[in-house]
């Protein structure tokens, strides 16, 4: 029973674990952890349904980290080089844009405002708002013909993470966790860092597992305080007092299970307990950043005010990466207009900031995965929900709209090829010109790299088998793996 | 999920094939029952709607009988020895036996495609899609055991597959399975008492009336339905806007159940509320199912966005109601349920008068209804009409000033700080004539806002508050996509009913809908309709058993699994209709049965031959839902709050949580203690925003249907209740309580096991309660007071306060 992409599958595509869950949910939990006792559960041990599965291809990266710069950065002031657009500024052009201020069919150049250097042994042009990125090219590939759904935050946010315009689908990581599972116990699979100056629009709504069980839903990471909600025990209560209970929880809980063996369940939330316990003290120590060197945390720019929030959160991904967690989300802005990336006044003071806060940190988190040998096994996403148009958004000022129609993200690590640059915007970065690639595609190459084949990973819901890149087939991007 | 785990994958479903013919003695092979699910299973993906390896497929007749790329035929009727399928699932040769992987078939399972080839291989319509069987309880041995005709049903088949049942369960056990059962919570000691001392035979009957007439029966019933339905109080996206009124619609679900309306009517309300014979401020309430779903203040695409509002109403109606799974049809015919494109648009029509749920700036037009007499809301609403023109007037004058503003300040406008910019700068940017202008209007304005303030406070309702009595006709659309329309199509039934189109008159001039959903609920609430009381008994069952006849219980059709019961769930089904449709009728019958009494412990043999229970030899154990979990833990602290009804409330949400949107706390309010401390089905439910133990324990994601929630078990409900404010309030109540109630500090560590587990505490317990106190005492320093406090947290989070038997 091979279906034409080499993966087992039995009826309709259901996998045996979907059809579990499918079918597990309505079911008797004592059933359904009798079936899932052919996964080599036994009683008395931890059902964990994030339990590691082996890749089902060969995987070339382990894990992801998707650095999410909230609001869209404009690429034709970042990584999309428009020499011809010099000399063009303030000329009202006819161009077809849509944005927040709905579709215009002409508009007023706003050239880019940074000059552009070229880097490395690929040449690749990079503007000064990104020397330290510039200096990483030859690491990098470049996707210049990105394309979007919409160009309103809510939705495209949501097509970014989740691949569908409409709430209530999964996100990337609750698919990577559901088709991968995770290796470490004692860590959340999924983990989203947000911005000090909030979430992004829609919170939750960015990390959540959809129709799958909130067990794959992205766990919110904090670098101060507990870094998951209601990890330590109440504030003066001790570890060994915590002990104590559990001790005396377990001891009362299994006399309770004695006359109830059959039930699994009873035994795995037994264990359930343990493995929280074992949280408390290690998710503590994967942001316990003193254990870093001076050397270390000076790369990532923390003695410095302007990078030290979003370097450290680079370092906490690195550090995060290292102990197995398998997709890793650090925001770039929150909350609204200028504390993120969506330059509607003015393109200087808002992205100078933003790069300003991110270059450093960015930079130093591939040079850090490379010293260490887990650059090959680690894929770095960066971008944003969409660009930015070439025109101006209001008569006066530097301001530029959302642009869905083509935009630049990158990739590098995990497989990806270093130095090369696909696909291409036109003249004036208003629209993907040469081979346009929808989001879809970003997204089945990040499975493909994870080992899950991206037109075969599905989740039988509503009747239908739900994939991340949806019913039709998508093709990775080939260029760069 | 790939590769190794294959095996066991087939040997589950080989478990549940042959369960499916067990217990029946004289068992004739049934193609819906036996043959079909086999096919489906093990041959499908290669050999089905997606894939015809060797030009055979098997999901119809006609292919399934047709000639094959090799010449010879798979199947043909009524001569095993001719058919093709039957030597390569017999094969001993291991590379021509079918299926290639996983187990052979088994001797069984090969006997079952022999006998049904020989019957000369009869293709019957998917068990679902023939009206329900008019069947007669089943002769069984064990008379005594029979308390009405649901345990014959049950019975017959434990005979059949020589299992017999388990004994009943003790009363402790049966009020406490009793009392979660029907109202959520447990039952107090005072309660419990009083039944366990109850000599009388009918006692049992009596508690379970006392029960259903309690006002918490509603909230617990009603919470399953507002899970079919996506409830929620908030549009979800960017700005994830409040519905407002919507605990209406929440409250009147509540209501229906406790008034034990029928559950014909109960559809029809929902459906055409507003167009019934008789339509009071309750049906029109009702019709806020309409304005449940998620909904984008700003789609990319407005058409899209329509017909994927439609959509949402589609799958949620037809999935809730009908058991369908439609939503394939959207773009192409649905690959295994006979139902052809046509019919998902044909289904479509019938809601083509729903307006969009708002527009942006107006979320009030189509989805709320002013409910206050006739003159008064007009007067509301020709004078909201007034201020709007107004404000648009207004805001068109602002905007030529704010085109003037540098773009940072033109940007500021579009934020919450917009008057602050218009006050500082915009007579700067106004000539004086301009200005002169603005300053009349805003005069206007003011005075057109006093009057309408003057007015008395309207009523309002989350409904239908506009319809579009004469809509555009409705295409089919081609590969689902909006912008591309094909044939047109009139408001039809699935064809899979085989019932006549309708004839529905245009609206005549004036009418405020158009008269389509009326007729589509009287067909869906019809004793005729042979899917609508099938799904609802089945439900029924399913929240009493933990799981349906029909697991899945959202989908009858053929993706679905099939009943473990099909005689009993069509006998239900033809009992509900006749007994006018009542839930509490249906709740007593089952509840009586000796079904539902049983032990929930299992015994060996039994475990052996039905790990999964699908004979019913037993009842299954189950965990407590996130709601019930948390009410149990306000109930036994003695806060509960048992108020019913009202606007939703807004217990305590931690910072770090309000912290993960994008402005914090927003659309969370504060209330009271005493009205945090409500039952869970009153809290607030903002889609971006939900309460966190309650997620821990598998609140379903709020944005479509749920037919059942996931039973999960991870270390993050541990840390929910070792560790959140929550559980450590309750545990100090709880402290508080047993300290009040109980003098020495052995009877308050027993209190606080009685109170939790309904039931006196053990000696073991008792000891280890003790020793846990004294141990916090002397090693950690903990105050007596405080330890007890640790103790009665320990209490808790025992799987016993969480597990039912």
């Amino acid at each position: 029973m091979k279906n034409t992409n080499g993966t087992t599958r039995n009826f309709c595509g259901r996998t045996r674990r979907e059809f579990l869950w499918e079918t597990g949910c309505g079911f008797g939990a004592a059933a359904l952890a009798s079936l899932l006792a052919g996964d080599g559960v036994r009683a008395g041990e931890f059902a964990n349904p994030l339990a590691a599965k082996p890749a089902p291809f060969p995987a070339k990266a382990k894990s992801v980290i998707f650095l999410f710069m909230y609001g869209g950065p404009s690429h034709i002031d970042t990584f999309d080089y428009k020499p011809s657009m010099v000399g063009m500024d303030g000329k009202t052009i006819a161009v077809k844009t849509f944005g927040r201020g709905g579709h215009k069919n002409e508009g007023r150049i706003i050239e880019p405002r940074w000059k552009f250097k070229q880097y490395g042994e690929c040449g690749k042009w990079v503007s000064d708002l990104f020397p330290h990125v510039g200096g990483c090219v030859d690491d990098i590939a470049f996707l210049h013909s990105m394309t979007a759904e919409s160009p309103i935050h809510g939705s495209a946010m949501l097509m970014m993470n989740s691949g569908r315009l409409q709430s209530g689908n999964p996100a990337i990581g609750s698919w990577l966790n559901y088709g991968l599972g995770t290796v470490n116990d004692n860590l959340p699979g999924f983990v989203v860092m947000l911005d000090r100056s909030g979430g992004p629009i829609s919170g939750a709504k960015n990390w959540a597992s959809g129709y799958m069980p909130a067990t794959y839903a992205g766990t919110v990471f904090r670098a101060e305080g507990s870094p998951i909600n209601d990890l330590s025990p109440r504030a003066g209560s001790s570890k060994l007092e915590q002990r104590e209970v559990l001790d005396t929880l377990g001891a009362l809980n299994e006399q309770h299970r004695q006359s109830r063996a059959d039930n699994t369940d009873l035994a795995a939330r037994i264990a359930s307990y343990e493995l929280a316990f074992k949280m408390q003290s290690h998710a503590p120590e994967a942001v316990d950043l003193s254990q870093e060197t001076v050397a270390t945390r000076s790369l990532y720019g923390l003695d410095r005010e302007q990078t030290h929030d979003f370097g450290t959160r680079c370092l906490l991904a690195r550090r995060l990466v290292e102990r197995g967690v398998r997709f890793i989300q650090v925001y770039s802005g929150g909350a609204h207009n200028d504390h993120n990336w969506d330059a509607h006044g003015d393109l200087v003071v808002n992205h100078t900031k933003h790069a300003g806060a991110t270059d450093q940190p960015i930079a130093a988190l591939l040079t850090d995965l490379k010293q260490r040998g887990l650059f090959d096994e680690t894929l770095v996403v960066w971008g944003g929900e969409f660009g930015r148009q070439p025109t101006a958004e209001y008569a006066v000022g530097t301001g530029r709209d959302h642009n869905s129609y083509g935009f630049t993200m990158w990739m590098a690590g995990g497989g990806i090829k270093g130095g090369v640059s696909v696909g291409s915007t036109d003249e004036i970065g208003s629209n993907a010109v040469d081979s346009p690639m929808h989001v879809k595609r970003l997204h089945a190459t990040i499975l493909q790299q994870m080992g899950l084949d991206p037109n075969s990973l599905s989740y039988f819901f509503r009747g239908l088998d739900q994939k991340l890149v949806g019913v039709e087939h998508v093709d990775l991007i080939a260029e760069i793996v | 999920m790939y590769g190794s785990r294959l095996l066991t994958l087939f040997s589950t479903a080989l478990i549940v094939v042959e369960l499916a013919t067990l217990g029946y003695a004289d068992a004739q092979v049934s193609f819906v029952r036996d043959v079909k699910p086999l096919l489906a299973r093990r041959c499908f993906a290669c050999h089905g709607p997606d894939a015809g390896e060797g030009g055979l497929r098997l999901h119809e007749l006609k292919s399934a009988v047709a000639e094959l790329d090799s010449g010879s035929h798979a199947i043909v009727a009524g001569q095993p020895e001719e058919s093709v399928l039957l030597a390569r699932v017999a094969s001993t040769d291991e590379f021509a036996r079918m299926p290639p992987e996983g187990k052979p078939l088994s001797e069984r399972e090969i006997e079952i495609l022999r006998e049904w080839i020989a019957a000369g291989a009869p293709w019957e319509k998917h068990w679902a899609f023939v009206p329900p069987a008019q069947v007669e309880p089943p002769e069984v041995k064990e008379k005594a055991w029979v308390r009405n005709a649901i345990d014959a049903f049950v019975l017959a088949r434990l005979e059949g597959a020589d299992l017999p049942p388990v004994p009943p369960a003790d009363q402790r056990t049966l009020a406490r399975r009793a009392y979660f059962d029907l109202t959520g919570l447990p039952p107090s000691q005072e309660e419990l008492q009083q039944f366990l001392s109850d000599d009388d035979p009918q006692a049992w009957e009596r508690l379970i009336d006392k029960l259903l007439a309690s006002p918490h029966y509603g909230e617990r019933w009603g919470r399953h339905w507002l899970d079919l339905v996506r409830y929620a109080e908030t549009n979800s996206y960017e700005r994830d806007g409040a519905k407002p009124n919507a605990w209406k619609y929440r409250d009147y679900v509540i209501e229906s159940f406790n008034e034990d309306k029928s559950y014909d009517q109960f559809l029809r309300e929902q459906l055409a509320g507003d167009e019934l014979d008789e339509v009071t401020e309750e049906t029109i309430i009702a019709t806020g199912y309409y304005r449940l779903g998620v909904w984008d203040d700003e789609p990319a695409d407005p058409v899209q966005a329509r017909y994927d509002e439609w959509d949402n109403l589609i799958s949620t109606t037809s999935q809730a109601m009908l058991g369908l799974t439609v939503e394939c049809a959207r773009c192409h015919d649905h690959k295994i349920d006979p139902i052809p494109q046509a019919d998902y648009y044909g289904m479509l029509a019938f809601f083509a008068d729903v307006t969009p749920y708002g527009e942006r700036g107006d979320e009030e037009t189509n989805s709320q209804w002013d409910l206050s007499p006739r003159d008064e809301s007009d007067q509301r609403k020709n004078l909201r009409k007034a201020i709007k023109e107004i404000e648009v007037e207004k805001t068109s004058m602002e905007e030529v000033g704010i085109k003037r503003m540098p773009a940072p300040d033109q940007r500021l406008t579009e934020t919450s700080d917009r008057q602050q910019v218009l006050d500082e700068k915009l007579e700067r940017y106004l000539n004086p004539s301009e200005w002169e202008l603005y300053e009349e209007t805003l005069a206007r304005l003011a005075a057109a806002r006093k009057e309408f303030d003057a007015l008395p406070a309207a009523k309002m309702a989350l409904a239908l508050g506009t319809c579009e009595p004469h809509p555009a006709a409705i295409h089919i659309m081609q590969r689902g996509n909006p912008h591309v329309p094909g044939d047109e199509v009139a408001p039809h039934f699935p064809e899979l009913f085989g019932d006549a189109v309708p004839e529905i008159p245009a609206a005549e001039p004036g009418a405020r809908s158009a008269g389509r959903r009326r007729v589509l609920a009287d067909w869906i609430a019809s004793p005729d309709n042979m899917l609508t009381a099938r799904v609802i008994v089945n439900r029924v069952w399913q929240h009493h058993f933990g799981r349906g006849l029909v697991r899945s219980s959202s989908n009858f059709g053929e993706l679905g699994t099939p009943p473990t019961h099909p005689e009993l769930l069509d006998w239900l089904a033809n009992w509900f209709v006749a007994h006018n449709w009542e839930l509490k009728a249906l709740h007593r019958l089952i509840m009586n049965s000796s079904t539902y009494r049983m032990l929930s412990q299992g015994n060996e043999r039994a475990l052996a031959m039905d790990p999964t229970n699908d004979l019913l030899w037993r009842f299954d154990m189950r965990r407590l839902s996130g709601e019930e979990i948390r009410d149990a833990m306000l109930a036994v602290t003695g806060e509960l709050n048992r108020d019913v009804y009202g606007p939703s409330v807004f217990p305590p949400m931690p910072q770090e949580v309000l912290n993960t949107q994008s402005m914090p706390g927003k659309g969370w309010g504060k209330s009271s203690a005493a009205e945090a401390a409500r039952r869970s089905v009153y809290i607030h439910l903002k889609r971006s925003l939900l309460p966190p133990l309650l997620t821990a324990f598998d609140l379903p994601d709020v944005d479509a249907s749920c037919e059942a929630r996931f039973v999960t078990v991870q270390p993050g409900q541990a840390l929910t209740l070792l560790n959140s404010e929550f559980a450590h309030e309750r545990a100090e109540k709880l402290a508080e309580r047993v300290s009040s109630e109980r003098a020495d500090l052995t009877a308050q560590v027993a209190r606080a096991v009685e109170l939790a587990l309904n039931r006196p505490a053990t000696e073991g317990e008792i000891a280890a309660g003790r020793g846990l106190i004294a141990r916090l005492a002397k090693g950690h320093e903990l105050t007596e007071r405080a330890a007890l406090e640790t103790w009665c947290l320990a209490v808790l989070n025992l799987n016993e306060f969480v597990y039912l038997d």
